[in-house]
């Protein structure tokens, strides 16, 4: 990555009659391993380095990105940004919120680095956990496995001074499994993903894991019964609550989406300006409390200053209940008369930064599991989904269970085979009762924008109870 | 081009000299442009300009894979992906690089999408559309998008090839009330081909008939579908249909070979044809493109294929590669017999679904998933249009909807939208009986 480039880009820009323009560069060095049953498939490592710029001229926005790094690009794309940025002809003309400039060099570290791992031994790290499931005991008709290192240096520069150096490396696995028993298949996957180094694949542990998930799915074939349909109690565990919180409450907090910036692609939001859901009302019990917090440390999610250089830090979305504070960038919050509180991310050098989440969960309470547990007389607990999806303005939501058992005066029965609840964050959230003491992460990829840009994001929560909703 | 064609070559040969059994060098000069626009007003304008060489080889059964972005370290990375190469393991079911020389299909792109001048121009007529359609309130957001791509190909084993590959894709989706909206798209290869005012109007068009939506029912209906949201379902059935996506069990096709999945009337096939967004002329190993029918009034007659999973399958390649995975370009569903308005007649209580996303699995082996209909959902009642709803997810089955086609248009549209219809591809209106609609209780 050379610097001098991105200096001169900005200097160039600002040449120009702009009323902000902003430059980021990005490197990064990437892996990839891709196993089919154990047995890889294919080995990619390169590296990915170009910058882009950003200009507001006349209230609209021009951007351009480039992969060559010589002055002429550089010019190239300042002129292109521009010249865009003018052609906007908008009647509303954008600004940014209020942000002073920052100088800042931040970095993430790595016990073991993950340049210092001999490919084989990452290879092995994999085909091992195949190894581990070909003899857990249960009949694992195939898997897929992708691993993704990346090592991402970052320089950011903007025409009130910022300038931000950061380096993050970032380890990712996902693992889907099939599981054939008497004939019939189930399938599960798992996530993970760290910011920091190969420390990660240990802490992971994901060969006992995926025998967890087998054994699981061999249950729900084997032992599980259906649900019968009717109101009930229901205790979710930590991952079910980390979907909800993300999906429930962190994307309609985005105030790029309650702005209708996104209306075309990820969809508004069940909170917007003359709506009867807005800042300061009720959405959920008072037990409730969900977060979003990029400065948990070596989070999948985790940044010091946000892509616009604005500082991280954590954001109450949901506060005992009630609708508390929209996830905001620069653009969105001078719209609504506010500051950004760093919420802006782009996935690479050649894609905008827009509003996003970056670890979102529900802040614990002041149960046991088991407590929480021994309070029902008739229920299910959902350890974790499969699948689940949300309307676009995040509202009608379903999840159906993967782990999931029958409760019935407060012990946990048999095995229930893919119980749904498929209800609304309103109702979701005001059924809550009780919130137990022990947060746990997952880590997920977060998808948005256009070009779509998948952002790496923890989701989480401790467990919690819900009374009287309808499981099927 | 040619002194491009001639250092891609450079590196295949290279890197045979240091030890590659076969390698495929592809150099790629991308140009997009993308206006993003909402609440009727441009938001931004993005140029990307992407220069990259894909560099995979094999070696001993070992593929790796590598890109650069110029040609001046190009000994070094080969050296190192060779290393990677040597510490790799072996995948015996690597079925190598396809072998031979191929003439291609002359590349058919529009020059004029290299260097549009000013994309952002095209947006503000589209919305207008709309807006004559649904009023001056209505509320517009979406995206134009344009690609040029000089692509330069040469595989070890033969293949050498030049492709140039243009698009241009409009999205539009209007409000008329804050949950009252339609959605319309424009896909074509060419700018003379290009229409944004009608997907304008299209989506102007439903928005208008989705005001004051009332929660719909669950129930079992027939639903007739519209081009985009029947797009999203068969890029589903397409990608089910990749010989890796078999391997891996992420498809209802295992074992289906030959077998009869859906009625006669149902005819799928891949076919990245000069029309499409996904023009190509070659694969990735350099095969050259064709259609491929791969379900055949009603049977499933072939998978998706690269070479590798070709070998795996004892079946030909059909120029489908990805050099891991193959995949779908662009599916075609071929017409049905009846027009749009009979299929509607053909329905006494039924709905009319425009648009879908968040199509998710509980398992792709059985086929059983959800996916969230959005934009307009009306209830058709003896063959009309009678009320617009809202709040309703289909809660279904692969095999169960594809079993249950019951009519197909003859008109189709050639539809990509974002991560949702994709592939692209060329959909008709189609009725499918029984489909079960669940909503949030």
């Amino acid at each position: 990555m050379e610097e001098e480039i991105a200096d001169y880009t900005l200097d160039y820009a600002q040449s120009k009659k702009v009323e902000y323009a902003e430059v980021r560069a990005q490197s990064q060095v990437q892996d990839r391993i891709i196993l089919r049953n154990g047995i890889v498939e294919a080995y990619a490592s390169a590296v990915d380095s170009g910058f882009c710029v950003r200009i507001i001229a006349n209230g609209g926005i021009g951007f351009a990105s480039t992969n060559k790094w010589s002055k002429e690009e550089a010019r190239a794309s300042v002129e292109l940004a521009f010249k865009y940025a003018k052609a906007a002809k908008r009647k509303d003309k954008i600004v940014f919120a209020k942000e002073k400039g920052i100088e800042a060099k931040w970095s993430v570290g790595q016990k073991r680095k993950i340049e210092n791992v001999a490919p084989e031994e990452k290879i092995s790290a994999f085909a091992d956990v195949d190894k581990a499931l070909a003899s857990c005991g249960v009949k694992v008709a195939a898997t897929i496995s992708q691993c993704s290192m990346d090592l991402i240096t970052k320089y950011i520069v903007n025409s009130e001074g910022s300038r931000i150096s950061s380096f993050v490396p970032k380890i990712g696995a996902y693992i889907f499994i099939t599981v054939v028993e008497q004939g019939k298949t189930e399938q599960g996957y798992e996530q993970f993903g760290y910011s920091g180094g190969w420390e990660a694949f240990g802490e992971w542990k994901i060969g006992e894991t995926m025998i967890h998930n087998a054994k699981v799915l061999k249950d729900v074939i084997t032992r599980a019964r259906t649900v019968k349909a009717g109101d009930m109690d229901l205790i979710c565990g930590p991952e079910v609550v980390g979907i909800a919180a993300h999906e429930s409450c962190g994307h309609p907090m985005e105030a790029d989406r309650i702005l209708g910036r996104e209306m075309s692609q990820a969809g508004r939001s069940f909170i917007y300006k003359g709506g009867k859901y807005w800042i300061g009302t009720k959405i959920g019990s008072s037990k409730v409390t969900v977060v979003d917090d990029p400065t948990v440390e070596h989070s999948y999610g985790y940044y010091a200053y946000d892509d616009e250089g604005v500082k991280a830090r954590r954001r109450f979305l949901y506060k005992g209940g009630v609708i508390n504070e929209f996830l905001h960038n620069r653009e969105s919050a001078a719209k609504l008369g506010t500051r950004s509180n760093g919420s802006s991310r782009s996935i690479n050098y050649d894609r905008e930064a827009i509003v996003r989440m970056a670890n979102t969960f529900v802040v614990p309470g002041d149960f046991t599991e088991e407590e929480l547990i021994e309070d029902v007389k008739n229920g299910v607990y959902m350890k974790s989904f499969t699948e689940w999806n949300i309307d676009d303005k995040r509202f009608n939501q379903r999840y159906v269970g993967k782990e999931a058992y029958m409760i019935k005066n407060g012990e946990l029965q048999y095995p229930v085979a893919r119980p749904v609840i498929e209800t609304t964050t309103l109702k979701f959230w005001s059924a809550v009762d009780g919130v137990s003491k022990k947060v746990e992460f997952d880590s997920a990829t977060c998808g948005k924008g256009d070009p779509p840009q998948g952002v790496p994001v923890y989701t989480g929560g401790p467990c919690l109870r819900l009374r009287g909703v309808f499981v099927k | 081009m040619t002194d491009i064609l001639g250092k891609t070559e450079e590196i295949v040969k290279k890197a045979k000299k240091l030890g590659a059994e076969e390698v495929i060098a592809r150099t790629t000069f991308g140009k997009y442009k993308q206006v993003r626009f909402s609440n009727n007003q441009v938001d931004i304008t993005v140029a990307w300009n992407d220069y990259v060489t894909d560099i995979t080889l094999a070696r001993k059964k070992r593929l790796v894979a590598t890109q650069i972005h110029d040609f001046r370290d190009v000994d070094a990375s080969i050296k190192q992906l060779i290393g990677l190469a040597k510490v790799s393991e072996e995948n015996p079911t690597f079925g190598g690089f396809a072998k031979g020389s191929f003439s291609y299909a002359k590349s058919q792109p529009d020059k004029k999408l290299e260097d549009l001048e000013n994309p952002a121009e095209l947006v503000f007529g589209a919305i207008d559309a709309a807006e004559k359609e649904a009023g001056s309130k209505v509320d517009s957001g979406g995206i134009l998008f344009t690609k040029f791509e000089d692509v330069y190909q040469v595989s070890s084993e033969g293949p050498v090839g030049t492709d140039r590959r243009s698009a241009i894709e409009f999205s539009i989706r209007a409000f008329s009330e804050q949950e009252a909206s339609g959605h319309g798209v424009e896909c074509s290869s060419t700018l003379k081909n290009f229409k944004p005012s009608r997907a304008g109007a299209k989506a102007g068009e439903i928005a208008k008939l989705a005001r004051s939506p009332k929660v719909g029912d669950e129930g079992v209906y027939d639903v007739v579908f519209d081009p985009l949201i029947f797009g999203s379902i068969i890029g589903q059935w397409a990608g089910m249909a990749s010989a890796f996506n078999v391997l891996v069990q992420m498809s209802v096709f295992v074992d289906k070979l030959g077998k009869k999945v859906g009625p006669k009337t149902v005819t799928l096939k891949d076919n990245p044809a000069a029309y499409s967004v996904s023009q190509r002329v070659f694969d990735d190993e350099g095969v050259p493109t064709k259609g491929n029918v791969f379900i055949d009034h009603g049977v499933l007659k072939t998978y998706l294929h690269n070479t590798s999973t070709a070998r795996i399958f004892k079946a030909k390649t059909t120029g489908n590669a990805g050099l891991v995975a193959p995949g779908p370009w662009n599916v075609e569903m071929e017409p049905g017999d009846m027009s749009k308005d009979e299929l509607f007649e053909d329905v006494d209580n039924g709905l009319y679904l425009t648009n879908t996303w968040y199509t998710r699995f509980q398992n792709q082996a059985k086929g059983d998933f959800s996916t969230i209909p959005r934009d307009g959902i009306f209830l058709i009642e003896k063959g009309r249009i009678k009320q617009s709803l809202k709040d309703l997810r289909i809660s279904d089955n692969v095999l169960t909807m594809l079993g249950n086609v019951a009519g197909i248009s003859k008109e189709r549209q050639h539809v990509h939208w974002w991560m949702e219809a994709d592939p692209p591809s060329l959909s008709p209106y189609v009725l499918i009986k029984n489909v079960h609609m669940t909503k949030s209780r």
